[in-house]
């Protein structure tokens, strides 16, 4: 089950022919897929196509009704590599991913794909994870696109642009015989919207006519000497029939107006913030009706020449709007131009900054820049001045950093804890990570972690330290790297290589961090996937034979389980099995249950926890060992001390991690746990009331001894 | 150009906090009266308690149908042109101003509250940020400004904070639609519409009244018990009028630790303290060192031993405050279950002074008693033998004075105190910083240790550089790398600097 459920909203892909869709990008984009007829989608989650995967898996039953296939796969290269199903059918197949991080494990396949060249339509939509927000390396998809020779679209980010992208791109890979990737930005995969819809296709050729009449062309593999082949034919053919495509069905738009001798060439995924910059400046209204000429590339590969060059034929300098580097764009443009012997002067990375995401502001002052030197007088200035820079240095010292952390009671925090309190006593270890929720252990308040080399590569990432030394080393992984790809990466070639260090596998039953996904390995009964397979027969059955399943929760066990790992003299690999549920999912699974329950007349008792105002002296060393967002700190109550005390907010889920931690560190005896009873039972009640009754005389016998010493006013 | 222009919304909240719930109010809000609306936001780790933005256009549909043309909206919030800006915290509005959004056209709607960044809540001392200075900068930026305690009004409606945010911009009457449709959205979401609706009104009326509250301390009427009146009478008249307030409360908290004469011994301290004040024109300074050594001593004379924490657990105040901390409802049955790692040390903290000596030279006998203290304890003090088992320990309170731990602490108030009387005729300020190394010694357990570990490097390291003009910046720099972090790391290195500054 994933983190959100799009249940209701998946109702909407339905939507018949005329009628009005409003919703999200990334659901528009579902929709799309079915209108166009699509036989098999793939993919893999992550931010900020996860919704997508999500939206895909809680329409498996219309899907099934269209006799679409959908499939989670094991990673992008799977993924990548199921369009291989349109190298020789006309069958349409799309796959997604986050990128560049999923094209990268991706692109062993997507060669592949792009070699053999497609008869079906075949489109890679990928969510490009730049800008703000963004939890990966700063690098473009494009290049993949270049080296690959496939066909780069990059729509405008408007729900009606990228539906329609979804159905040029499969019309562009037929015509072209070239996979089409769709490059979709954060923000857009999240843009609310509407479009107007198509009825959904029900493909005509099926995937079981494909396998019932396989049909094979040896001209498609890439094996000598078809491969060299292939290389003529993407220049010769492929590439040719796709520049008449885009050309003959407008795919790149001229907008704007037709005046001045400066113009500009944008991504499409660019388009409306440059126009809001445009609005500002005087230029442009908010209808995005201007007189300045803009050639807006909802394809941004290949380049269509002959358009590039009747539009710079009359101008002076172009500005191109690309977001990230290197330029690829702008060198494309530069080379067209200097073969056409045009002196149009390219102007781009000179105004707009070579890093970093492309906001209103970015825009707004390259404009500035761009105009007064190629064109003064046209720009107006007119937006409300903020801060001064003055008053926004000291402000920023006061705004605090919000790293990102384990949620309220998260089952990973503890195992971190306990690193924390064993590297206290054994001294620092080199921490290999991985990706994942659980990466968040190099962030305060654990600071733990040296490396992360990439999802399910946190033991790989340690590979190198397989020698003799008096200290091992540890690498985490999820279990969301760990069936991605680290059972054989990280897994088998530690016990091939004979690595003698840790491995900690966080097993909390989801691929968490991107969105709660169930995997191979989840607990949780899934009636559309196989589960429930633990990983620990896995990497048994690989031939690790030193293998500890541990209970998150028991911070002891945790800590003596890392002792004796760090220690033993058994040679080999030594992985520690992190278990225990995650909370988001857990909670999301059990609250509504229990509520009901509550509301039933149902005995309950909630575990939460508190600590003591009067006995907390503001240290703060649970804080430090804990970092769980309940965790929180309020003035002191106490008039003569100044450190604010630690207390437990209402978010508490009871997970017992502080109460362990107080033992586990001997930190103090603050802590308490509370256990509410909802509709008690007569027991309950009779044993609180005679409790009550002896607590209540001893407790009343000392209020009036300690009245004696009352000071009035009890201030 | 064309005037009309889309209303630009900033929502900068922090994950999870229901930033996405509220933009997908506005949105169907204003769907529902007639308007264009495009929301835009970055999920992924962000979510994970990171602080994020949320931001919405809208756009007059009739406008749009008269220009034949539907607006280009765009996704990012651009300095200068918010018209709203809604943060669920104050930091988070601190952070918006930063960041160019909030100007005199912006109506900036903000929780006056805190949910502290782990920068702020990991030091060893105070780390929070002043949210003063952000308040000032909001009124003085934005153009209509908008806060109070959001949070706190989510708890009394027993609703979420978005719904009292959604409440704020309707009160607001920023936005072109009616309080009604603004509750008809609430009740079309069809999710815990009755709290919703509690939580909106409440918010829409103190945004609609929103005027600056003021805060009067109330007079409490004093009158002490018969033993404690002597011992007030005698610090109003030994002591100046500007102290009283701290050494009141000092004398309380020696008091309640354990008896009149331990509050007499307190004031006994106080007044030597006092003297050597007034020789050393301690008024001039308003009494600092007097004041300050009023609360560090209390503290120092209260200390956390195994006894003082039984008394405090079990005393009915606590049953009743912890109830409402834990929010439990009337009828619920709470019980209460406390984490306590005694170790073999606070054993012999608790025995009688030669015995409590004996054990903890006794490395044998220690260890074989220290197989009983390995585990941590969980006392359920709402049960019989629980509660009996902490009363019985409180109950040694008169026995405190002949404990192992009281003469210990005696015997570091004295040295303590010592230090203090000969820095003051010196160098008055050292003598206050000396008082203030108290601020190091804190908690239990390993934490204790480690502040008096800190606490002796600084005292030794004192003694090398007292004799200077300003060996009281010097302490207070030692003091500041003490609670820097937990290894003593930053300490040592400061030790060591000025330890290379005199050879040099």
């Amino acid at each position: 089950m994933a983190e959100r459920s799009f249940d209701a909203e998946v109702q909407k892909l339905k939507v018949g022919a005329g009628e009005t869709f409003h919703g999200e990008g990334i659901l528009a984009v579902t929709k799309a897929l079915l209108q166009a007829g699509v036989s098999y989608v793939g993919g893999y989650q992550g931010a900020p196509i996860s919704h997508l995967m999500d939206v895909l898996s809680d329409a498996e039953p219309i899907l099934n009704d269209l006799g679409v296939h959908f499939e989670t796969s094991a990673n992008e290269a799977a993924a990548a590599a199921m369009l291989a199903a349109s190298v020789n059918y006309p069958l349409r197949g799309a796959v997604t991913w986050k990128s560049t991080v999923g094209t990268n494990v991706a692109s062993d396949a997507l060669a592949s794909v792009a070699s053999s060249g497609v008869m079906g339509g075949a489109l890679i939509i990928v969510g490009e994870d730049y800008g703000e927000g963004s939890s990966i390396m700063q690098e473009r998809s494009h290049p993949f696109a270049m080296k690959s020779q496939i066909w780069l679209l990059d729509p405008r980010p408007n729900l009606t642009s990228i539906t329609q992208a979804v159905e040029n791109g499969f019309a562009l890979s037929e015509a072209s015989h070239t996979p089409v990737m769709l490059e979709l930005r954060i923000r857009a995969c999240h843009v609310s919207g509407s479009f107007v819809a198509k009825d959904n296709v029900r493909p005509v050729f099926t995937l079981a006519d494909a396998m019932e009449n396989p049909v094979r062309d040896y001209g498609r593999v890439v094996l000598p000497p078809s491969n060299f082949v292939h290389e003529v034919e993407k220049i010769e053919n492929r590439w040719p029939a796709a520049v008449s495509f885009i050309k003959k069905h407008k795919l790149n738009e001229f907008l704007g107006g037709h005046g001045g001798d400066v113009g500009i060439i944008v991504q499409g995924g660019l388009y409306n913030t440059l126009m809001r910059a445009m609005e500002l400046a005087g230029l442009a209204d908010v209808f995005g009706r201007t007189e300045i000429p803009i050639y807006c590339l909802n394809v941004t590969y290949p380049m269509i020449p002959d358009e590039v060059r009747g539009f710079c034929a009359d101008k002076r300098a172009v500005l191109m709007v690309e977001e990230g580097q290197p330029e690829y764009i702008e060198q494309a443009l530069n080379t067209i131009l200097c073969q056409a012997d045009l002196a149009t002067k390219v102007v781009g990375k000179e105004v707009l900054p070579r890093a970093g995401e492309y906001t209103g502001q970015v825009l707004l002052d390259g404009l500035r820049q761009f105009f007064t030197a190629h064109a003064p007088g046209q720009v107006t200035t007119n937006t409300n001045a903020a801060l001064s820079s003055k008053d926004q240095k000291k402000l920023a010292k006061t705004v605090p950093l919000r790293p990102v952390g384990f949620c309220t009671g998260c089952p990973e925090r503890p195992v971190f804890t306990a690193m924390k309190l064993v590297q206290k006593e054994l001294g620092d270890f080199h921490v290999s990570c991985d990706i994942g929720c659980h990466l968040f252990s190099i962030l305060p308040p654990f600071n733990i972690g040296n490396t992360t080399m990439g999802y399910g590569l946190g033991w790989s990432g340690a590979s190198a330290f397989n020698t003799k030394a008096t200290k091992r080393t540890i690498s985490i992984m999820g279990d969301g790297g760990f069936w991605h790809n680290g059972l054989t990466s990280g897994v088998g070639n530690a016990v091939f290589n004979k690595n003698d260090n840790i491995l900690v596998i966080i097993d909390n039953g989801y691929s968490a961090a991107t969105g709660g996904q169930d995997l191979l390995s989840s607990r949780a009964n899934n009636e559309t996937r196989v589960t429930g397979q633990p990983i620990e027969r896995a990497v048994r059955g690989l031939g690790v034979s030193w293998v500890r399943p541990v209970n998150t929760y028991d911070l002891g066990k945790m800590k003596a389980t890392l002792k004796e790992a760090l220690s033993t003299d058994e040679k080999g690999p030594k992985i520690i099995i992190a278990q225990s549920e995650c909370m988001l999912n857990r909670q999301r699974r059990e609250k509504p249950l229990q509520n009901a329950a509550i509301k039933n007349g149902e005995r309950i008792v909630r575990t939460r926890f508190g600590v003591d105002p009067d006995t907390c002296t503001g240290d703060h060393a649970c804080i430090r060992l804990s970092g769980c967002p309940s965790l929180t700190i309020v003035d002191n109550p106490d008039p003569l001390r100044e450190d604010p005390i630690t207390r437990v907010n209402n978010d508490c889920v009871g997970c017992g991690v502080c109460g362990e931690i107080a033992h586990a560190a001997i930190l103090c005896p603050s802590f308490y746990s509370a256990q509410l009873i909802e509709n008690p039972s007569l027991w309950d009640r009779l044993r609180a009331g005679i409790r009550g009754a002896v607590i209540g005389f001893l407790q009343r016998r000392a209020d009036k001894a300690r009245a004696k010493y009352s000071f009035g006013g009890e201030a | 150009m064309n005037p009309v222009r889309p209303i630009t919304i900033a929502i900068t909240a922090m994950g999870g906090q229901g930033g996405g719930v509220l933009a997908g109010w506005i949105i169907a809000l204003a769907e529902a009266e007639g308007y264009i609306a495009q929301s835009t936001s970055v999920p992924g780790v962000a979510q994970r308690t990171g602080a994020t933005i949320y931001y919405v256009e809208l756009f007059a549909k009739v406008s749009a149908q008269k220009a034949g043309q539907d607006p280009v909206l765009t996704l990012t919030p651009i300095p200068g042109d918010v018209d709203i800006v809604i943060a669920s915290e104050m930091m988070e509005a601190g952070r918006a101003l930063l960041r160019g959004f909030v100007t005199a056209k912006t109506t900036l709607i903000a929780s006056d509250h805190r949910v502290f960044a782990i920068s702020e809540k990991e030091p060893m001392g105070d780390g929070r940020q002043n949210p003063e200075h952000v308040r000032k900068l909001a009124r003085a930026t934005a153009g209509q400004f908008i806060s109070f305690d959001m949070e706190q009004t989510a708890n009394d409606a027993h609703s979420i904070i978005s719904s009292v945010l959604f409440g704020a911009l309707a009160g607001s009457g920023k936005l072109p639609f009616p309080r009604k449709a603004f509750e008809n959205t609430i009740k079309a979401s069809n999710k815990a519409v009755e709290a919703n609706l509690r939580g909106f009104g409440m918010g829409f009326d103190k945004a609609a009244s929103y005027d600056v509250p003021s805060q009067k301390p109330q007079e409490v009427k004093i009158t002490p018990a018969p033993l404690i009146a002597p011992l007030l009478q005698r610090l109003h008249d030994e002591f100046p009028k500007a102290v009283h307030d701290t050494l009141v409360h000092g004398l309380k908290r020696c008091v309640d630790f354990q008896d009149v004469r331990y509050g007499a011994l307190y004031l006994d301290r106080m007044a030597a303290i006092h003297e050597l004040d007034q020789v050393n024109n301690g008024k001039d300074k308003k009494w600092h060192l007097t004041r300050d050594l009023g609360r560090y001593l209390a503290l120092k004379m209260s200390f956390e031993d195994t006894i003082r924490v039984a008394d405090l657990k079990t005393r009915s105040s606590r049953l009743a405050r912890l109830r409402n901390d834990v929010a439990a409802k009337k009828d619920q049955i709470v019980s209460v279950t406390e984490f306590m790692h005694p170790r073999i040390e606070e054993l012999c903290d608790v025995l009688p002074a030669p015995l409590g000596r004996y054990l903890s030279r006794h490395e044998k006998l220690k260890a074989g008693l220290g197989q009983f203290f390995k585990k941590g304890r969980r006392v359920e003090t709402t049960s019989l033998r629980g509660f009996l088992f902490l009363s019985v320990l409180a109950a040694l309170k008169p026995l405190r004075r002949l404990s192992l731990r009281y003469s210990i602490e005696t015997g570091r108030i004295e040295s303590w105190l010592n230090a203090i009387t000969n820095a003051a005729p010196v160098n008055y300020a050292l003598a206050c910083e000396i008082a203030g190394l108290q601020r190091l010694i804190k908690g239990y357990g390993d934490t204790h240790e480690r502040g008096l570990r800190n606490y002796t490097t600084i005292m030794a390291a004192l003694e090398t550089f007292q004799a200077k003009p300003d060996a009281h910046k010097y302490l207070k720099k030692l003091k500041d790398a003490a609670l820097l972090d937990e290894d003593g790391l930053a300490l040592q290195k400061a030790v060591q600097h000025l330890q290379k500054r005199r050879t040099s």
